[in-house]
């Protein structure tokens, strides 16, 4: 079914000097999704993510939110839209209740409206136990849920996270993705850079952008079908073993594997599609590893990004 | 165009309890000035009195007591001993333990009594040029006025011809703290809030929380006056406890009226917040913002006419006193604290105070970027 675009932007590019840190980004995001951006340290996400938001200009090329241009018409963009940044900046000194205060008023809500939509955020949230804590005071998952409930006092459309979860517990991490798909839900457009490949899977749509260009961009199940990331003629093993260190060694330099990777107690395996399973089996149990369990797989989101890294790079290692 | 200053009530709200939570910043608006308007205010006191003053009396007569008495009854000296030897006396006022002595030759009442010349000498350090100009005159004028006593005991006539009728208006005692502590008030005030308010954007830019406010809907004047507003309160309390230690510790009295100074303090005050916060939106750390006041600041010490009078100094630095705002704070300080002047008869300085911090803060919000980097 084909959703109403919520942001848009074509051949987005931003140069400082003669650096391009974005260089023609096109993207159309659907709304209500959630979408996961994607990409090295430095390769350019905080800077597509600031100018969405306004607060950077584009060189080159144009982007749109909800139908608005966010070069020209940046007061309808500005109540459209929430930002929480990488640092939850929140000011310390305020207690909980006086942050939500603070940023409603900014945004012009007053009285009873205000009062609503802060009691709403809290039940949200459940920041209720540490309302007249002050900022400073709170862990790392709480300054992120309150930066959270900020960004969000004013009912935007669309909320961009720069990595929202860099520097949480996991059990706050859960809380806060299970948080993004309520939103979501309701009709919310999440845009959220991220670091993690386990975070990109839950994502309905993801981006990834390398050396300052997107190099991809779909639904995660569409891309792990895409031909480059199963090239013809290969398949993928998941294979189950003692001493994976050294199976490792052994993989690598057997004919027929193209790739071989470690996941904990287990390999990843790109191989040739005639390399018979009894063959790995045999070279490992001469390496002195008997016991090997074999599975067939699918590519990961992170094989997706992999495959296309090292095609952008040209080919390379 | 809708409200030029949306947003402000907002971050006025924020700013406030962000200062007043804050101890350190409230910390370092009051206990510094009050400490340097003290020490400024003490230090700087060019009234010369209580001189260390040695004696050789190598005469030894009533007469001679007489005019060590002298000496020392204008106060200007203090009698700190008797030496034996014009070396002694020398070496007395080389180790800096008398800054003036007296030497009495023998045969002075001698001489005194047979109608010629009697000489007294006196050496001075003149190491301290200030010092020792007040020590010489007082000298002189102790000695002009026994030679005309003597002159008239001997023509027999009672008045002195010629006498000086002195008439010093304004500081009568001429005290030094009337002149300096306004001066002082003007500095220490420009010190705090220049501070004050060059940290505050550039803090924001530190935190990340630059970046949520210009995401919002908030304007640049909003944004500019909410900062400021605060500052200005927290400034005129702090000016009024100034005054107070101007009034009650330095014992200045205050001829004119006290709304006038007032008026004066809040547009001298909103002059230097706006020059803080067009440093702070170009400072990028609190170090480059720090640098840029010291830049603004350290000037004002010289060529404001705080101590030195502006009409000596060569033309380039009587401009550069022109430009600074402490210039017209402190003319405007002295003439109404110590002359009793009213704001009309300075309407010039008031007028260029505020015309400064008019143009500062539309500066400020004018060139101040919505956008980072």
């Amino acid at each position: 079914m084909p959703a109403e675009t919520m942001i848009e932007c074509e051949n987005l590019t931003r140069r400082f000097g003669h650096f391009t840190a974005v260089d023609h980004v096109s993207l159309k995001i659907a709304k209500g999704s959630i979408f996961g951006f994607l990409g090295p340290n430095g390769s350019g996400k905080s800077t597509v993510i600031r100018m969405l938001c306004g607060l950077l200009e584009p060189t080159e090329g144009s982007a749109r939110i909800g139908g608005f241009d966010v070069v020209k018409q940046t007061d309808e963009i500005k109540s459209l839209i929430g930002y929480m940044s990488q640092k939850f900046s929140l000011y310390d000194e305020l207690t909980v209740h006086e942050n939500l205060q603070f940023y409603g008023r900014l945004y012009g809500l007053r009285g009873e409206v205000l009062t609503k939509r802060r009691e709403e955020l809290i039940a949200l949230t459940h920041i209720e136990p540490y309302l007249n804590r002050r900022a400073s005071l709170l862990s790392g998952g709480w300054r992120q849920r309150l930066a959270m409930a900020c960004s969000l006092m004013h009912h935007p459309n669309v909320l961009f996270l720069d990595e929202p979860t860099a520097g949480i517990d996991p059990v706050a991490r859960r809380e806060l993705w299970d948080l993004l798909f309520e939103f979501s839900s309701r009709g919310m457009t999440l845009f959220v850079t991220t670091h993690y490949m386990d975070e990109a899977e839950r994502c309905t749509h993801v981006g990834y952008i390398h050396m300052s260009k997107l190099v991809v961009c779909g639904a995660p199940d569409d891309l792990k079908t895409l031909p480059i990331v199963n090239p013809p003629g290969t398949k993928r093993l998941d294979i189950t073993c003692d001493h994976v260190t050294t199976a490792l060694q052994v993989m690598r330099h057997l004919a027929g594997v193209r790739a071989a990777t470690v996941f904990g107690q287990s390999m990843h395996l790109l191989v040739e599609e005639q390399l018979p399973e009894q063959r790995i089996r045999e070279e490992l149990a001469r390496a002195g590893v008997p016991r090997v369990d074999i599975h067939p797989m699918g590519p990961s989101l992170e094989d997706v990004f992999v495959a296309l890294t090292t095609q952008n790079n040209g080919g390379g290692k | 165009m809708k409200n030029i200053f949306r947003g402000y009530s907002a971050i006025l709200y924020k700013e406030f309890l962000v200062v007043l939570r804050d101890p350190l910043t409230l910390f370092f608006m009051f206990v510094p000035p009050v400490i340097q308007l003290i020490a400024f205010g003490f230090a700087l006191d060019t009234d010369v009195k209580n001189l260390s003053l040695v004696v050789l009396d190598q005469d030894r007569t009533v007469e001679s007591r007489q005019i060590i008495e002298r000496f020392v009854n204008t106060g200007t000296f203090k009698l700190k001993g008797e030496v034996g030897s014009p070396d002694e006396l020398s070496r007395a006022i080389r180790e800096g333990k008398a800054y003036v002595g007296l030497d009495i030759p023998p045969g002075f009442t001698r001489e005194l009594h047979a109608g010629r010349t009697a000489r007294v000498e006196v050496v001075i350090d003149g190491s301290n040029s200030t010092i020792a100009a007040s020590a010489l005159n007082t000298a002189i004028g102790i000695t002009f006025r026994e030679s005309i006593l003597q002159l008239l005991a001997v023509t027999g006539g009672r008045d002195v011809p010629v006498e000086v009728r002195p008439q010093i208006l304004y500081n009568p005692a001429m005290r030094s703290p009337n002149f300096f502590v306004p001066g002082v008030i003007g500095l220490v005030l420009q010190i705090a809030t220049v501070f004050a308010t060059a940290m505050s954007l550039v803090r924001e830019r530190e935190r990340g929380t630059l970046e949520q406010l210009l995401v919002s809907p908030l304007s640049r004047w909003g944004l500019m006056l909410g900062k400021l507003t605060p500052y200005l309160f927290i400034s005129v309390t702090m000016a009024v406890g100034l005054f107070a230690a101007m009034r009650w510790i330095f014992h200045v009295p205050i001829a004119g009226s006290v709304s006038a100074l007032m008026v004066a303090v809040v547009f001298y005050v909103f002059a230097l917040l706006s020059l803080g916060l067009l440093i702070s939106t170009r400072a990028q750390n609190q170090m480059q913002a720090l640098q840029m006041s010291m830049l603004f600041i350290l000037p004002s010490v010289f060529f404001s006419g705080f101590i030195f009078p502006r009409e000596t100094m060569p033309w380039i630095f009587y401009a550069v006193g022109a430009c600074l705002p402490a210039t017209y704070f402190i003319e405007l300080m002295r003439a109404i604290i110590l002359r009793g002047a009213t704001l009309a008869e300075f309407w010039l300085n008031v007028v260029v105070l505020a015309g400064m911090g008019l143009a500062l803060f539309s500066l400020c919000a004018i060139q101040f970027k919505r956008k980072i980097a």
